[in-house]
C-alpha cells in the first residue's frame, strides 16, 4: 500500500543554554494510508516532537517528512498551512476547543476555514457529532461538557473535513480509563469505517493493547516498531450508542 | 463571515469586566466629544445666527470702490442709486428683504459734555421686518414716521458716559459730503446693549433719512440682504453677482458683494478657536483609546495563545487571525461608540433641561446659555475616531498573534 507519511532520517534539535538538545535523532518511519498507529514512549522520548513534525507545525533540523508523497520541508508557510487545513486533523491532549463556540460550531470550524457554505457546514458537523455519539450535545459549549465529551467533540472536529491523516497527541491523558478506552475505540472505528489514518502518542500501556501497530521511542530514537498479531477487541460500548456500535459510517 | 463575526463578538465578552472597562473608556471618550462638540456647535451656531440677526445680514452689497480706496469725503464710495440696486436684489429667490445702511462718525453732545460716536443709520421698519434685533436695556426701537422728532438709539456705555436716559435730547455733529460741519438734534428712544463693552461706549443709531440729512447725501454705505435661510447664502450670492454688474438702467457703479462669513471676523476667530480645542480633545481621546486598547488587546492575545495555536495548527490562514483581532477591535469600538453616543445624548438632554447659564466671557456684558446641540456629524465623526483608534491598536497584537510559533503556542499554559 502507498505510504501516507514518510519520515526519512529526521532529527530535531532545540537550543538550551547555549547547547543543542536532540529531541529526535535520525528517526525514519513509514505509515501507510489507513493505518492505526501509536507512538509510545516515556516522557521526553520525542513523541510530541515527532507528531509536530508529521503534522507540519514544526520543521526538522535535518531529514525530511513526506505527506502523501509531498516533501513538506520544501513547502512555503502558506503551502504548509493549506496542507494542514486539507489533509490533517488534530486532537490535542487538552482538547483545545474554542470556549465561546458550541460543540457544533467547534466542529464546523475546519470547514469554515476551508470556505464551505453554511448549510453544508452544519450538515457535516451534525453528522460528525453523530459519529462520535454527541448529536444531543451539539448546542452545548465546552464548559458544559465532560472531559470525555470534549475530547469526542475534538475528534469530530478533527475528522469533519475528511482529512487523510488524524494526529492525536496524548488524547487520553486527561481522561479516566473508561473515557480513554471509549476514545481509542472510537478512533479505531473511524479508522476502520472511514479509512482514516490515525497516529497518536501515548504512554498508557492499557491503550496500547488496542493498537495494531506501536512505534516505541526512547531518547529520540525508534527502539521498536511492532505490529499486533491478534485482532483488537473493543468491549466497552460508546455512550449514546444503544447498539454498542460506533456510527462512524454516518460521516459523509 | 457570519460565524467569523460571531466568534469575534463572543470573544469580546469572554472577559466581561475588562470589556466593560474598555467600553466605558471608549464610550466616555465619545460622550465627552459629543458634549464638548455639541456645546461648541451651539456656541458657533448661535454666534453665527446672532451675528447675522444683529445686523450683519447674510450678504452685504458695496460699491467695488469701497474696498479699493479710503473715502476722501463722507459717502463718496457709497451706493448712488441704491433703491434700484435694492429692487434688483429683492427680486431674487430666497431674499426676504434689503436694508440700506450708512456707517458714519461724529460727535455727540448733551450741552455739557461731548463724545465721539460710531453712527449707524437704518430704515427701522425694514430692519424689523428682517428680524435684525437690538438688545434694549430701556426704551424702544426707532420710529421713523415723517414729521416726528428724530430718534436715536444709544449704546449703554455711551448713555452712561453722557448721563442720558430715554427721552433726553442730544445733538449730533458730523462732516457732510461737501466737507462742511452739520448738526441735528435727536431724542433718545432707547438704550441698547451690543454685548461688546467697547462698542457700547460708542454706539449710536438713527433713521436713514436723518443721517442723509445730516451728511447731506442720498447715498448709502451698503445694502444688507436678509435671506430666508443661512444655507441659501451661496446660492443667492452666485445668482446676484452677475445680475448686479450687468450695468443695467441707471446703476453705473461696479458692485461687489460680501457673504456674512467674509465679514464676521469675530465669528471666524471663535470658530477657529473651538475647532482647535475640539481637534485637541479628539487627539487626546484618540491616543487614550489607542494606548489603553493596545494593552487590553495584548492581554487578550496572551490569554488566548493556545487557542490561536490550535487555530493555526488546523490550517487557519495568518490573515484570518489578524482579521479576527481587527474585527474584535472594530466591534468593540462600534459598541463603545454606540454607548458613547447614547450616553452623550442623554447627558446632553439632561444638561439642556437644567437651563444652565455661564458667566459672561471677558469683553462681554451678557452671560451665555449652556446648551448642547445634538450634531449627527459629531456623532459619526467621534464614532469613526474611536473605531479607527481601536483597529489601529489591534495591529500589533494581531500581527503578534498571527506570527506565534504553533508548537510554542500549543504548549502555552
Amino acid at each position: 500500500m502507498k505510504d501516507l507519511v514518510t519520515a526519512e532520517t529526521v532529527s530535531r534539535s532545540f537550543p538550551l543554554d547555549h547547547n543543542d538538545v536532540r529531541a529526535l535523532d535520525d528517526v525514519s518511519l513509514h505509515v501507510e494510508a489507513g493505518e492505526f498507529l501509536a507512538i509510545a514512549g516515556p516522557s521526553g522520548s520525542g513523541k510530541t516532537t515527532l507528531l509536530n513534525l508529521i503534522g507540519c507545525i514544526d520543521t526538522p533540523t535535518s531529514g525530511r517528512i513526506l505527506i502523501d508523497g509531498e516533501d513538506t520541508t520544501r513547502l512555503t508557510t502558506a503551502q504548509t498551512t493549506a496542507l494542514r487545513r486539507k489533509k490533517i486533523g488534530f486532537v490535542f491532549q487538552t482538547f483545545n476547543l474554542i470556549p465561546v463556540f458550541t460543540a457544533s460550531e467547534n466542529v464546523e470550524f475546519p470547514l469554515l476555514v476551508q470556505g464551505v457554505a453554511a448549510g453544508e457546514r452544519r450538515r457535516r458537523a451534525k453528522a460528525a457529532l453523530e459519529s462520535v455519539g454527541l448529536a444531543s450535545r451539539a448546542a452545548q459549549r465546552p464548559d458544559l461538557l465532560s472531559g470525555g465529551e470534549r475530547q469526542r467533540v475534538a475528534v469530530a472536529r478533527a475528522i469533519v473535513h475528511k482529512p487523510a491523516l488524524v494526529l492525536a497527541d496524548e488524547p487520553t491523558a486527561n481522561l479516566d480509563t473508561h473515557n480513554a478506552t471509549q476514545l481509542i475505540e472510537l478512533m479505531r472505528e473511524l479508522n476502520r469505517n472511514l479509512g482514516l489514518t490515525f497516529i497518536f502518542s501515548t504512554h498508557d500501556q492499557r491503550l496500547l493493547e488496542h493498537t495494531p501497530r506501536i512505534v516505541r521511542l526512547c531518547d529520540g530514537r525508534v527502539v521498536s516498531d511492532t505490529h499486533a498479531s491478534t485482532p483488537v477487541r473493543f468491549e466497552i460500548p460508546l455512550e449514546g450508542d444503544r447498539h454498542g456500535q460506533v456510527s462512524a459510517a454516518r460521516v459523509s | 463571515m457570519g460565524k467569523f463575526l460571531l466568534l469575534a463578538f463572543r470573544n469580546i465578552f469572554r472577559n466581561r469586566r475588562r470589556t466593560a472597562m474598555t467600553l466605558m473608556m471608549v464610550g466616555g471618550g465619545v460622550a465627552g466629544l459629543l458634549l464638548a462638540g455639541g456645546y461648541f456647535a451651539f456656541m458657533t451656531n448661535g454666534l453665527r445666527e446672532s451675528t447675522i440677526r444683529n445686523g450683519l445680514g447674510h450678504i452685504q452689497i458695496f460699491t467695488a470702490e469701497h474696498f479699493q480706496r479710503d473715502e476722501v469725503r463722507v459717502l463718496d464710495t457709497g451706493i448712488e442709486n441704491w433703491r434700484q440696486v435694492a429692487a434688483t436684489v429683492s427680486s431674487a429667490q430666497h431674499v426676504r428683504g434689503v436694508a440700506p445702511r450708512i456707517e458714519f462718525y461724529g460727535m455727540v453732545s448733551n450741552g455739557q459734555k461731548s463724545s465721539v460716536f460710531m453712527g449707524n443709520a437704518v430704515e427701522p421698519d425694514v430692519e424689523r421686518n428682517l428680524g435684525f434685533s437690538q438688545n434694549f436695556i430701556s426704551g424702544g426701537d426707532l420710529d421713523a414716521k415723517p414729521g416726528s422728532e428724530v430718534e436715536a438709539l444709544v449704546g449703554a456705555g455711551l448713555a452712561k458716559s453722557m448721563n442720558v436716559k430715554v427721552g433726553d435730547g442730544l445733538t449730533l455733529l458730523a462732516v457732510t459730503s461737501d466737507g462742511a460741519l452739520n448738526g441735528i438734534d435727536v431724542d433718545v428712544a432707547g438704550i441698547v446693549q451690543t454685548g461688546i463693552a467697547d462698542l457700547d461706549a460708542r454706539y449710536l443709531r438713527i433713521p436713514l433719512s436723518a443721517a442723509q440729512r445730516l451728511l447731506q447725501s442720498d447715498r448709502v454705505t451698503n445694502l444688507v440682504v436678509g435671506l430666508d435661510a443661512t444655507a441659501n447664502t451661496d446660492r443667492v450670492y452666485d445668482e446676484l453677482l452677475p445680475r448686479l454688474n450687468r450695468g443695467s438702467g441707471s446703476v453705473k457703479q461696479q458692485m461687489t458683494m460680501k457673504k456674512w462669513i467674509d465679514l464676521a471676523t469675530y465669528y471666524k476667530q471663535v470658530r477657529n478657536l473651538f475647532d482647535g480645542i475640539f481637534l485637541f480633545m479628539g487627539a487626546i481621546v484618540f491616543f487614550m483609546v489607542l494606548m489603553s486598547s493596545i494593552n487590553t488587546l495584548l492581554m487578550s492575545m496572551f490569554e488566548r495563545t493556545r487557542e490561536i495555536g490550535t487555530m493555526l495548527a488546523m490550517g487557519t490562514p495568518h490573515f484570518w487571525i489578524i482579521g479576527l483581532f481587527m474585527t474584535e477591535a472594530a466591534v468593540l469600538g462600534l459598541l463603545g461608540a454606540v454607548l458613547g453616543v447614547a450616553a452623550g445624548n442623554i447627558f446632553g438632554v439632561m444638561l439642556n433641561a437644567l437651563n444652565l447659564r455661564l458667566p459672561p466671557p471677558p469683553g462681554y456684558t451678557v452671560g451665555i446659555l449652556f446648551h448642547i446641540r445634538h450634531v449627527p456629524g459629531i456623532m459619526i465623526g467621534s464614532s469613526i475616531l474611536v473605531i479607527v483608534s481601536l483597529v489601529l491598536a489591534a495591529i500589533l497584537p494581531s500581527i503578534r498573534a498571527s506570527r506565534l510559533q504553533i508548537t510554542e503556542a500549543l504548549a502555552h499554559v
